[in-house]
């Protein structure tokens, strides 16, 4: 069997099996699906009646732009999400990590086909929960684009890598640490404000935003959101947001190649 | 590849941190950490050949999980060498995985929510089985283990010893030569414990696998293992048969008497150490190997009308020789039992 | 009188709930002193929330002087209410009721059946997470900041008004746990039934008034876990009138009967359905 051939076929039985367990929990999957609807939801009521009572805009962002920035926030949160931390908490702690270890496979691509039968799921049904939204609510349709939908796309795929990489080496800290997952909840309060999932980055405040900038969290969900709304996506802050994100899923990819053979190491001289 | 499984001088030191208890204790091992060094494996050394069946014996914490770990490779040694189906499981890669499987009684594989058959297909591809093996391994297992009324059950919904006989199957699809199992019969009842250990012993002799495995049931050593490693507190204490642990630790026999009229201990006495006299029933402490011989004469000399040659348990031989490890001082303590000679 | 045999053997129980409540408080404190280290892990984190939290309230007051009439330090009042009952649910809610589901699941709540106590206080109460008293002292200290910063002292009426309309408060959210947990004695297959109430919590951050119509016809009146956070937190900076107070207590009282209702059908049903 071809290399190819082999990995086609790995990855076909773990996503099948990953959707099919998946679909024991659909329940609790629809309930963690309603946070991450509320949630925005939740913002975006704020803006619009701060908009509403300023006439209309806060700093140009209309009621309109902030119900379609939201709707996109909404969704590709959920294309990007990455749970993997507290899997790999729970694999060291339950010792689930010695059979995962004695086969002839990096438990990494188990994670990678978790997330894409996950994502699958609860990215279609947001997207139909915004198509259906958008039958009755004219306002948060997007105006016809495919380039700029394929752009978009691409950056999700790109910005999920970045997501998935960053939660992954954070929650391998396991290996040293009982703590790692109160480390991935920090940070992932910290992103909801430096990634737009609270304001758009424009609305920060400026000193907050130029951090941001710094940091990986505007490549994950601000930078694809302004592809898919339209806003903000001349020539150059494209092909900025891209190689922003080229260079941070480099980044944070080699983290886990560190943190994966150091921790194989740590791992192998305490155990679990 | 002469051996199945080489260890030489194996040892794996932890460090592991001291803290008092309490808020202050706390506190003072976040500012000064202390440490201490724990050896739980203590150069160990020993062979195993091809289809050899081994079981590890030693009391909770003795360092056999720690051993099979590192032959596992899920740990490193400190000290020592492996080598495991001609690979060094640490560096061995996919080759070495794929040649053993690791079956933890306490900790299952199988996926929780689904049949047994989805996580059979995830291994498949998992180990990248060509089909045809898969079909065949497949069928064999199913067969021996008698799996087909379970396979289309979720894993949650079996019996715990349904459980394992599928946890065996997922563990075995790619034909590993090494099987490292720890506690595979823990918590089932006494049949299913018996359908796992004539499955393992047919496994075996189909394809001449080699298995080591840990056990706290007594009827796994005796029915599956040729030979046993005792450990203590990290070191070897004895590498043999079980029967030659027994000899050991046990020189004595004892042979149960039914007395015929008029016996007195007197003429009893004669033919070994009378443990318990009480008309019509007598017990003699014999020297081991007189044991036959003795009980031959007893017989003739028209004092008893019965013998019977007692074996202690088995569990009272390793008691015995846990016992008088105990007893010998910690560093200087030999093996108790020359080890089994290296060729 | 000659004692008959049944009052001889049987010895007398005095079946006191405080002594069962008091039992299971010094446990769980016994407990979680075992991990002194968990106390500073929970302070720096409700602090690490707080901040984000008041940071996200400043975000929005930048843009805007009122939220639905309420002003900035308003707000963060009731912030700090919303942190205090955060408190309550961590430490109290979520451990106790919170594993009812997962109890019936492994069958230990079979266990608690048999116990000679009302079993929905047992549960109650059978595991505190008491660090989580941080979330409630630093909730209610923020809250009495902001009361600084409005300039408005707080008067005997005012502090009186807020005790009530809180405890009120705190009913609600248990009946909303209790009967919400209740569920799990229909749907077993469901493992996360408190994320529900998570995700509903969440838009309690803000003043109701600050949604607009659409969003707070779903956040207060049909899923009215947002009155927990505005109604005490109007009551401390003076927005509740005298009879708010009383209809507080009367929603309060009313959550708690038929919660208890819920719980004894939902009883009647495992019992009789045997698991």
């Amino acid at each position: 069997m071809s290399t190819a051939a082999l990995w086609a076929r790995r990855y076909g039985a773990l996503i099948r099996a990953a959707w099919l367990v998946d679909l024991q929990y659909r329940a609790d999957i629809a309930l963690w699906l309603l946070w991450g609807i509320i949630e925005p939801a939740v913002a975006l009521g704020i803006w619009w009646s701060i908009a509403s009572a300023a006439g209309g805009d806060v700093d140009g962002f209309t009621q309109l732009d902030f119900a379609r920035y939201f709707f996109a926030v909404t969704l590709i949160n959920q294309l990007t999400q990455a749970w993997d931390a507290w899997s790999i908490d729970h694999w060291v702690a339950e010792g689930e990590m010695n059979y995962r270890l004695a086969r002839p496979l990096n438990p990494v691509h188990e994670a990678i086909a978790d997330n894409l039968a996950y994502k699958a799921r609860t990215g279609t049904i947001v997207l139909l929960v915004w198509l259906l939204a958008a039958w009755f609510w004219p306002i948060v349709r997007l105006p016809v684009h495919p380039r700029r939908w394929l752009l978009a796309a691409v950056a999700i795929v790109l910005g999920a890598a970045i997501r998935f990489f960053n939660g992954f080496a954070i929650g391998l800290l396991a290996f040293w640490t009982t703590r790692a997952t109160s480390l991935i909840e920090l940070q992932m309060a910290l992103g909801v404000f430096l990634s737009g999932q609270i304001a758009p980055l424009d609305l920060l405040p400026h000193p907050v935003a130029v951090i941001a900038h710094y940091l990986w969290f505007p490549y994950v969900i601000a930078f694809p959101v302004s592809l898919l709304t339209g806003v903000g996506d001349s020539a150059s802050s494209v092909a900025h947001g891209f190689i922003g994100q080229i260079v941070w899923l480099v980044v944070w990819w080699g983290a886990y190649r560190l943190v994966w053979r150091r921790g194989l190491v740590r791992y192998g001289a305490v155990g679990g | 590849m002469s051996h199945a499984i080489t260890a030489q001088d194996l040892s794996k030191h932890y460090r592991v941190k001291v803290r008092d208890p309490g808020l202050r204790g706390a506190l003072y091992a976040l500012v000064s950490p202390r440490y201490r060094d724990v050896t739980a494996v203590d150069r160990l050394s020993f062979q195993i050949e091809h289809g050899e069946i081994v079981a590890f014996l030693g009391p909770n914490g003795a360092g056999k999980t720690t051993t099979l770990k590192m032959l596992t490779g899920l740990l490193y040694p400190t000290a020592g060498t492996v080598t495991v189906a001609g690979c060094n499981p640490w560096t061995g890669g996919s080759a070495f995985k794929s040649r053993i499987t690791l079956v933890l009684g306490n900790k299952q594989q199988l996926l929780w929510d689904l049949p047994p058959e989805e996580t059979f297909r995830l291994n498949k591809a998992i180990y990248g089985i060509p089909t045809e093996v898969y079909e065949a391994q497949r069928t064999e297992l199913v067969d021996l283990l008698g799996l087909g009324p379970l396979l289309d059950t979720p894993a949650r919904q079996l019996s715990l010893g349904e459980r394992m006989k599928c946890e065996l199957a997922a563990a075995l699809l790619h034909r590993p030569t090494i099987l490292m199992l720890d506690e595979p019969t823990l918590g089932l009842d006494v049949t299913a414990q018996d359908a796992i250990r004539r499955f393992l012993l047919d496994y075996r002799a189909r394809h001449n696998a080699t298995m080591l495995l840990t056990s706290h049931y007594m009827a796994d050593i005796t029915a599956l293992a040729s030979r046993v490693l005792m450990i203590d507190r990290g070191r070897l204490l004895f590498d043999g048969s079980l029967n030659a642990l027994v000899a050991r630790t046990t020189p004595l026999k004892r042979i149960e008497l039914t007395l015929a009229e008029g016996a007195t201990p007197e003429q009893i006495a004669r033919f070994g150490e009378i443990h318990h006299f009480e008309f019509p029933h007598a017990t003699i402490d014999v020297p081991r190997d007189e044991a036959t011989r003795a009980s031959a004469r007893i017989l003739m000399s028209g004092a008893v009308v019965d013998v019977s040659i007692q074996d202690p348990p088995i569990e009272d031989a390793i008691r015995l020789a846990f016992a008088e490890a105990a007893n010998t001082e910690r560093p200087p303590a030999p093996p108790l039992v020359p080890l089994v000679p290296r060729p | 009188m000659v004692p008959s045999v049944a009052d001889a053997a049987e010895p007398r129980l005095e079946l006191n709930t405080w002594a069962v409540l008091r039992a299971l408080i010094r446990l769980s404190a016994t407990l979680e002193l075992q991990y002194p280290a968990n106390f500073f892990a929970s302070m720096f984190g409700t602090l690490f929330w707080l901040t984000m939290a008041v940071l996200t309230v400043a975000l929005f007051y930048s843009h805007t002087t009122h939220l639905g009439g309420w002003s900035f330090w308003e707000t963060v009042a009731l912030l700090g209410v919303f942190n205090a009952l955060v408190g309550v649910v961590e430490g109290v809610f979520r451990p106790g009721i919170g594993s009812l589901a997962e109890q019936i699941r492994h069958g230990s709540f079979d266990l608690v059946l048999t116990r000679p106590v009302d079993a929905q206080l047992y549960l109650t109460f059978r595991e505190l997470d008491l660090w989580r008293i941080a979330d409630f002292v630093l909730g209610l200290s923020l809250a009495g900041y902001a009361m600084h910063k409005l300039g408005r002292p707080l008067d005997a009426a005012h502090a009186l008004a807020f005790f009530i309309t809180f405890a009120s408060a705190i009913a609600v959210l248990y009946s909303v746990w209790l009967a919400l947990m209740c569920l799990a004695f229909w749907l077993v297959a469901i493992e996360n039934l408190p994320t529900v109430f998570d995700a509903l919590f969440e838009a309690a951050r803000y003043p109701a008034s600050a949604y607009p119509k659409a969003l707070r016809l779903v956040f207060v009146y049909l899923l009215p876990v947002a009155w927990t956070t505005t109604i005490p937190a109007s009551a401390l900076v003076g927005r509740l009138s005298m009879l708010g107070v009383v209809e507080s207590v009367g929603v309060g009282c009313a959550a708690l009967l038929v919660s208890r209702l819920v719980w004894r059908a939902a009883l009647r049903r495992y019992t009789s359905a045997g698991g």
